[in-house]
């Protein structure tokens, strides 16, 4: 009994392995067509927004803050940014946008929430390694002391910001309102993103309460992986990899919920 | 084998509930054409999608022991804004299909030529019937799920439907959705009747097909 489950476990994660691939190439080749670059354009707007914040705040600011290149400093924080926030506006109504597709019964919901999600990880990170790669030419991009510690404060970002999209996503589905509220949200919780300043730049008492957001951890994490010695950094990994457990159990309940409830053309 | 048991399905909208299948249970044989006859809005369409597994029943349960096919019909199972072939290519992909063989199927069934190259939107309704159907023969399910509408195509479709569905894969089972009185006589070995909510099964498909013209 125990070996016919684990074998049917593995032919399940075959075919959903199968199935997000394919999902993957499906939402490039319509959201990016063929044409000039093609898939390329993934890494497009996280590079454009990234690198022009870096410009500016390298002409209004000056050329470091607190020992941080201050170019390096605005890619490092709006790189993990506007993951979240494409993330996060990616998974609102994804699944009735891709509703027609649910006639094959081997996709599952939760399918589409990956494949969009991948994809915008394989854009940030492309990004991120472009840029980095172009600063780092001219001097302005440290090489990563400890590219560990930032690989791991990336991938902790990542599922933090993948458990909130599962909740996203079927909250969006119960209710409409829910898609209005998305924006105004993203944008409030900027100050609490860690992408202005780093911890130890704060008052102990201010800093206890920035270190309970989930975002801030990771973000000193990839800081301190970048910087290594020349910075101060504070975090504890266990924090926003437990709000990512409680986040994904709460959206894994609610995708159930909705899956029982959606009506299809 | 196909069970359908205790099949309910409410639709809510806002305050307003609507039942529209109240306590169906059906059991499809291997090798059944199954005829589903009622009204519009009866609930046809609404059990070929449970039994599809594109929605999911409020309470109840389908139990498939086949390979079933997605619903057949003008809407669902494609994506509107890529071409025929990407289509194809995406189903040969999540199916596990040798693509170039699908494609020629595709190509040899439809007869849409270079139309294959533009968006599934811009495709008439019998376009995309072709297609859908194109794709489930080249996939070979044992059970087919069929909106009977989409059968309403021209002469030289309706023929080959025929040859392909009825005539080389006269072994299959089907569940057809249907208004028809003729299909339904010519093609169907079972039928079932939804009425209010309620199925009921004939085995008798004349006997079926008088009952419900006087629905």
């Amino acid at each position: 009994m125990a070996r016919n489950g684990l074998s049917r476990l593995r032919k399940g994660w075959a075919i959903q392995v199968r199935v997000i691939h394919a999902l993957m190439i499906r939402e490039l080749t319509t959201r990016f067509g063929r044409e000039n670059i093609g898939f390329l354009w993934i890494m497009v707007e996280p590079l454009l927004f990234a690198g022009l914040v870096a410009i500016v705040w390298r002409l209004m600011k000056g050329a470091s803050e607190h020992g941080m290149s201050m170019a390096a400093f605005a890619v490092s924080g709006y790189i993990p940014i506007t993951l979240f926030r494409h993330g996060v506006s990616r998974s609102v109504a994804a699944f009735t946008a891709n509703g027609s597709l649910l006639y094959h019964r081997q996709i599952k919901i939760l399918d589409f929430i990956i494949a969009r999600f991948f994809i915008e990880i394989l854009g940030g990170m492309m990004a991120y390694i472009f840029i980095a790669s172009i600063l780092m030419f001219f001097d302005e991009f440290p090489v990563p002391d400890n590219i560990g510690l930032f690989l791991a404060g990336w991938s902790i970002y990542c599922l933090f910001t993948f458990s909130i999209c599962l909740i996203i996503a079927p909250l969006s589905e119960m209710s409409e309102a829910m898609e209005k509220f998305v924006p105004v949200t993203t944008y409030i919780m900027l100050p609490f993103s860690g992408l202005f300043l780093m911890a130890s730049w704060l008052t102990p008492q201010v800093r206890e309460y920035m270190l309970l957001s989930p975002f801030v951890n990771a973000m000193e994490m990839m800081r301190k992986g970048i910087w290594g010695d020349q910075i101060t950094a504070y975090y504890n990994p266990w924090n926003p990899i437990a709000c990512s457990i409680v986040a994904a159990a709460i959206g894994l309940a609610l995708c159930r919920r909705v899956r029982r409830t959606l009506s299809l053309q | 084998m196909i069970i359908c048991r205790n099949i309910c399905k409410t639709y809510k909208h806002g305050s307003n509930r609507k039942q529209v299948l109240n306590n169906i249970n059906l059991v499809v044989e291997r090798g059944d054409r199954v005829a589903l006859l009622g009204r519009n809005g009866a609930g046809k369409s609404t059990l070929i999608k449970l039994i599809g597994g594109v929605e999911m029943p409020t309470s109840g349960k389908v139990i498939r022991n086949m390979a079933v096919s997605w619903p057949l019909g003008f809407a669902g199972g494609f994506q509107g804004s890529l071409t025929g072939y990407d289509n194809a290519r995406f189903i040969a992909r999540i199916y596990q299909r040798d693509y170039s063989e699908l494609r020629e199927f595709v190509e040899d069934f439809t007869e849409l030529g270079k139309q294959l190259r533009t968006p599934v939107k811009t495709y008439s309704s019998g376009m995309r019937a072709r297609l859908a159907f194109a794709l489930s023969l080249a996939i070979e399910f044992d059970c087919y799920l069929i909106d009977e509408i989409i059968l309403v195509g021209d002469q030289n479709f309706n023929r080959k439907c025929h040859y392909e569905l009825f005539e080389k894969r006269r072994d299959r089972t089907m569940i057809l959705a249907s208004h028809s009185p003729q299909i339904v006589r010519q093609l169907c070995n079972r039928a079932v009747i939804i009425h209010n909510g309620e199925a009921s099964e004939y085995n008798d498909v004349n006997l079926a097909v008088e009952k419900y013209s006087n629905l």
